[in-house]
């Protein structure tokens, strides 16, 4: 079966950079999903299912905090590997984060290079 | 091998996104309008495999991506669509790509600064800098040099990449590094110049920055590759931006450690004058104020202190300061000074003034300090006199007068001046019973006050010398002699005539002057350099004669200072 690779940001050139960073990942038979706010995260996540996260902490309506929360702590997906993204300077929030049920905690700038790498590690790929 | 943009276009409309995969298929399911479309590598990427009776090829910038196969013209549609869809899929990609690029760039400049800002030296920051380069600009070597307009030089601080010839080449090139650095441009080198350049020949590809703060520059990173890489305007404009954020680190790591230094050096000047005021004012005295430093006192800060003044006295002063220059005499008494200073400072004491010939030292815990440096004092100059005595100078020998009582210590002055001073009777007195010791022809001589106040006297002898009413005071005063002091035989005689001396001085306070006289002169006789005896026979024999008034307690009263 394929798997599959949600990204969230509320911001498009995000959502581009991240895609552009795992395309390789497409080649290898990955499906990039992608959802630009979290309440539309939280409905794919429920229905596709996928291996593989990367959530954005800061955007509107619902942020990716309660998106993990409700996630791992209501839904009880546990089979869904989330890693949180935020921007540097609120390494605070990565307590908190991890507390939500969060798996792994990114910063952003994120290193393209450690993006695909973990990823591939997630996937095992 | 990873698949080219374009390849990877093709692809996602195709097979990756449903939504333009659907809108194909409902094309492709009308009449007339079967297709497939099959890769250059004979993969049917869309639609059925099957016999078709055309077939296009899609290309792009002149290379095939794939072939379109269908069998009627009403399919071209298709065609026309997948292109355009493509085309647009591409150019996204494409500005995935650089922006991707753009990103990754950032980032190595936000590590980059991330990195340097934690170094403090030009070294590291030029070693960080290069590789943070290579990281991002593909490079096989790289130089960072530094010129140095005051000694004209220019010198690398970091290399990457191997090149035993690199110190010979900036040496040889020098001239043109210097002419590189102060124009203050970045360019990427033709390749003919660096063919034409022996220095470069291990090179293919060169291109440098300059490291410049404001309108300065100070020096250069130049960066090469062993094969034609083929550097970019933009790979030129990033080695530049790196080069002026390191340019800047090492500016202010400059600043830092020049800032660093004159700190340093501030603390040591205001450490040497913290030194050097505690020996003026005594640091015991700040303490005693209870302040850590000088800086901390303030006019009219002031302490009550129970203490115990000594003043010492060099005795015949003019006589040995009449034979020697000014400055031989300066230098006597700072030789003088120098022996004595160590000896109060050991037993708990301060100078707390210099007296031109003596000083004045306070113990502020208890006198059992004092005393056993005012012995001390005088053994150390029965051996500095030996010394002098071989060097034919005149023996120096002080007299000693001590008084325990409060003293007020505080700060004086005014805004402009301010002195540490003391004031107290105990002072007064002191000095008083330093000049008595001259009287009595005592090396060291101390008031009942004083004596009280040692915690261990029996380390001490004592001969009581009656009771005095110094010029001035009020109340007459109990003193005694400490004889510990005095040169060997003269100790020896007045310790083996202790009881006698204290029966004759009885005799005196009973007024039998008779019989008193007699046992002091008996003392005398044994060693005519006891003083005291000597002073007590003559007082004695005067009042034998001499009408005795009725309250008579043996009180002199002196009538000079």
């Amino acid at each position: 079966m394929d798997k599959k690779l949600l990204i969230v940001d509320d911001e498009a050139h995000i959502r581009m950079l991240i895609e552009q960073t795992l395309e390789d990942l497409e080649d290898e038979g990955v499906e990039l999903l992608f959802a630009d706010n979290g309440a539309d995260a939280l409905k794919i996540i429920q229905e596709e299912r996928p291996n593989l996260v990367f959530l954005d902490v800061m955007m509107p309506k619902m942020n990716g905090m309660e998106v993990c929360q409700k996630v791992k702590k209501e839904l009880n997906i546990t089979e869904t590997y989330i890693i949180l993204l935020t921007a540097k300077g609120q390494e605070v929030d990565r307590q908190k984060g991890l507390d939500m049920g969060a798996d792994k905690y990114m910063t952003k700038p994120f290193d393209p290079d450690e993006m695909l790498s973990i990823a591939e590690e997630i996937l095992n790929l | 091998m990873s698949l080219s943009t374009a390849d990877r276009a093709i692809k996602h409309i195709l097979k990756r996104d449903k939504a333009t995969r659907e809108v194909l298929n409902k094309l492709r399911a009308g009449e007339g309008m079967e297709c497939s479309f099959e890769t250059v590598g004979g993969q049917v990427l869309w639609g059925a495999e099957g016999t078709y009776k055309y077939a296009m090829d899609l290309t792009h910038e002149d290379k095939v991506l794939g072939t379109f196969r269908y069998s009627s013209e009403k399919a071209l549609l298709i065609f026309d669509t997948l292109k355009l869809l493509f085309q647009k899929e591409w150019e996204k990609k494409k500005i995935g790509k650089e922006v991707l690029g753009l990103y990754r760039e950032i980032n190595m400049i936000y590590d980059l600064s991330e990195l340097i800002s934690e170094k403090i030296d030009a070294e590291s920051i030029a070693k960080v800098t290069l590789e943070e380069a290579s990281q991002i600009i593909d490079t096989t070597h790289a130089l960072f040099l530094i010129y140095d307009p005051e000694k004209d030089t220019v010198h690398q601080i970091a290399r990457l990449g191997e090149n035993p010839k690199s110190q010979a080449f900036i040496e040889q090139q020098k001239d043109v590094l210097r002419a590189l650095i102060t124009r203050g441009v970045s360019a990427i080198v033709p390749a003919e110049r660096i063919a034409a350049n022996p220095a470069l020949k291990h090179l293919k590809t060169v291109m440098y920055a300059p490291l410049k703060v404001k309108h300065r520059t100070f020096g250069m990173v130049i960066i090469g590759h062993e094969e034609e890489v083929e550097y970019t305007a933009a790979e030129l404009k990033l080695l530049t931006t790196i080069s002026l954020q390191s340019a800047t680190a090492i500016e202010s790591a400059h600043l830092y450690q020049k800032g660093l230094k004159e700190v340093q050096d501030r603390e040591e000047a205001i450490r040497k004058i913290h030194d050097v005021s505690q020996k003026f004012v005594p640091s015991e005295f700040i303490k005693s104020l209870g302040k850590a430093k000088i800086t901390e006192v303030f006019l009219g800060d002031l302490v009550e202190r129970e203490v115990t003044v000594v003043f010492v006295d060099i005795r015949g002063f003019t006589t040995i300061s009449e034979g020697l220059s000014p400055t031989d005499n300066f230098l006597f008494v700072n030789g003088f000074n120098n022996r004595m200073g160590p000896i109060v400072r050991k037993n708990g004491g301060f100078i707390m003034q210099y007296l031109g010939d003596g000083f004045m030292a306070l113990f502020t815990e208890g006198s059992q300090g004092a005393l056993t440096a005012s012995v001390e004092m005088h053994r150390e100059l029965q051996v500095y006199n030996k010394e002098r005595a071989l060097k034919k100078r005149l023996p120096v020998h002080i007299g000693v007068g001590m008084q325990s009582g409060k003293l007020i210590m505080g700060i004086t002055g005014d805004n402009e001046r301010l002195d540490a001073a003391i004031i107290s009777d105990t002072v007064n007195t002191a000095a008083r019973i330093e000049g008595l010791s001259k009287h009595f022809g005592t090396s060291i001589l101390l008031t009942q006050e004083c004596k009280a106040n040692l915690t261990n006297p029996g380390q001490f002898d004592f001969r009581y010398l009656g009771r005095v009413q110094p010029k001035g005071k009020m109340k007459p005063i109990d003193l005694y002699e400490c004889i510990n002091g005095d040169a060997e035989d003269l100790q020896n005689h007045k310790l083996s005539n202790l009881k006698t001396f204290d029966d004759a001085m009885t005799l005196f306070l009973d007024k039998e002057f008779a019989m008193a006289a007699v046992t002091f002169q008996q003392i005398f006789k044994s060693n005519i350099k006891d003083q005291p005896a000597k002073l007590f026979l003559n007082r004695a024999a005067q009042l034998i004669t001499q009408e005795i008034e009725d309250n008579w307690k043996g009180v002199e009263t002196m009538t000079t200072k």
